[in-house]
């Protein structure tokens, strides 16, 4: 009878922790509503140089017809999207295009897939499709953390308080 | 025990002779890899260009070649031949074989963009053996006594598009000349449309009429197909610097300064700006520039390059067929 209480009384007192738990999950695994743009046709001019890609950021939404065109400026480079089966290979004067669609979301590197040089390994870019959910997800989470860290800060010095009275 | 410790003797001397043998045998297999194979590195011209720059060798002798690149992708592909370009990996060794059946000087050259100064990759082999060795007859600009370096503005040009078909409905009113290879060679659009437009037969013609005569001339002097070959070259060769659609502002020449016909900058060495006195190629698809430039000396300016612009020569490496197709396939950026 008496260790119940004391379970209760542990409840009682951290019932704030099992709340943050709880709003920690929801943020991680709620499922948002995809935003149901309009597909549409987007054109994008990539230029490749040694040793970068110019966009070297491409933000698109999800669905969109991508046409890219990769255009060299000194040696021959090409662009390929990890998680899409797509590359471009183009020399210079001789750009190239291709058009794939948008049908993953997420965040894509795009990188150089002929070796162009020493730095070659580095020559990368990114493909947003969508917004950034994991991002924000992640954003939400710190500030939840830093605030169960100034919770707990002052749950503690309570107790101790309460301890010492 | 005198027969069990001659056996270990034996067994001893046999394990160090096949020892020494291992590396002997591996050494002559080595050599005899190497010994007719020319290995060449491919580097980008700013770290070195091709480690071998010329090639001895000798008529229906093959030679190997075994190819690396070990910065870029490079070519490797030899002028005035039929020798299929191959291309050059990173990383990777290709093989080739040469063989040549004339004796002379042959140029190889790189056939993908490595950097502003890829054209300087080049080398040459140099065949020796019997047989007439192969000689090029001076170009025609130089025949003719076409000064390449000066400007070409036509006189004339055509107000509106040209219609090749409207022109040949009139080709049997046309002097016997006009149809001359010779004619169409030697003459730019602008001084045969002149020509023709002083001929008394021709009077009831109008201007834009004679000018569809002019161009089917110039449709009758090429084919599809040589379009084509000069389009793929143009492409391979020219558009980086010429840009793709002939306007002259290829990502290669992006920086220069533009060609300006009215103050002469290339003639005076003291307004050098930027890139050595360096200019933009013309642009194609102005008429005046095309129209006024006979096939002749389109194909002195590809074969001896310079101008002051910082045209690679490519005498040594296109064919006769290639330059007059490219030279046919520039004309159509501007009719």
């Amino acid at each position: 009878m008496k260790s119940d209480s004391v379970l209760k009384n542990l409840v009682k007192k951290n019932w704030w922790i099992s709340l943050i738990v709880l709003l920690a999950l929801l943020i991680i695994f709620i499922p948002l509503p995809q935003s149901q743009n309009d597909a549409a046709d987007r054109h994008f001019q990539v230029e490749a140089s040694m040793f970068q890609f110019i966009p070297g950021r491409i933000q698109v939404n999800q669905g969109d017809r991508i046409t890219l065109e990769l255009i060299s400026t000194d040696v021959v480079h090409g662009l390929s999207i990890d998680g899409y089966d797509f590359e471009l290979i183009a020399d210079p004067g001789q750009s190239q295009t291709a058009t794939f669609i948008a049908n993953k979301t997420g965040v894509f590197r795009f990188r150089c897939s002929i070796a162009c040089g020493n730095m070659h390994p580095f020559m990368i870019g990114k493909l947003q499709v969508g917004p950034n959910w994991v991002l924000v997800r992640g954003i939400i989470l710190g500030v939840l953390a830093v605030f169960a860290a100034f919770l707990s800060f002052r749950q503690s010095s309570h107790i101790q308080k309460s301890t010492v009275s | 025990m005198v027969k069990k410790e001659r056996i270990a003797r034996v067994l001893v001397v046999l394990f160090v002779f096949i020892a020494v043998l291992i590396f002997v045998v591996g050494w002559l297999k080595n050599q005899n890899l190497n010994a007719d194979s020319i290995q060449i590195h491919a580097r980008m011209p700013e770290n070195g260009g091709w480690s071998v720059t010329s090639i001895n060798a000798e008529t229906n002798q093959p030679i190997h070649l075994k190819l690396t690149s070990d910065d870029v992708v490079h070519g490797f592909a030899i002028g005035k031949t039929n020798h299929p370009a191959v291309d050059i990996f990173p990383g990777e060794f290709v093989e080739t074989t040469l063989l040549f059946d004339k004796p002379g000087t042959y140029t190889f050259y790189c056939t993908r963009w490595c950097g502003v100064n890829h054209w300087r990759m080049r080398g040459t082999i140099d065949v020796r053996g019997e047989g007439p060795l192969v000689t090029n007859p001076p170009p025609a600009y130089l025949q003719l006594g076409i000064d390449i370096d000066t400007e070409h503005e036509a006189e004339v040009i055509p107000a509106t598009d040209v219609s090749p078909q409207t022109g040949s409905l009139f080709a049997d009113d046309l002097p016997s000349y006009v149809l001359d290879q010779e004619t169409y060679f030697s003459n730019s659009p602008a001084k045969i449309w002149m020509r023709l437009r002083a001929e008394p037969t021709l009077s009831e013609l109008s201007d834009q009429e004679v000018w569809d005569v002019v161009a089917w001339i110039w449709q009758k002097n090429t084919s599809p197909s040589m379009i084509e070959t000069g389009q793929t070259l143009y492409a391979e060769n020219c558009a980086a610097c010429h840009g793709e659609t002939g306007k002259g502002d290829g990502i290669m020449v992006r920086d220069l300064p533009k060609h300006d016909s009215d103050e002469h900058s290339t003639n005076d060495p003291h307004s050098e700006s930027g890139m050595g006195g360096l200019i933009r190629p013309h642009d194609f698809t102005d008429a005046n520039h095309v129209l006024g430039a006979s096939p002749a000396l389109f194909s002195g300016k590809i074969i001896r390059g310079g101008m002051g612009t910082g045209m690679p020569y490519w005498g040594p490496i296109f064919t006769e067929e290639q330059i007059n197709a490219l030279v046919s396939y520039i004309y159509t950026f501007a009719w």
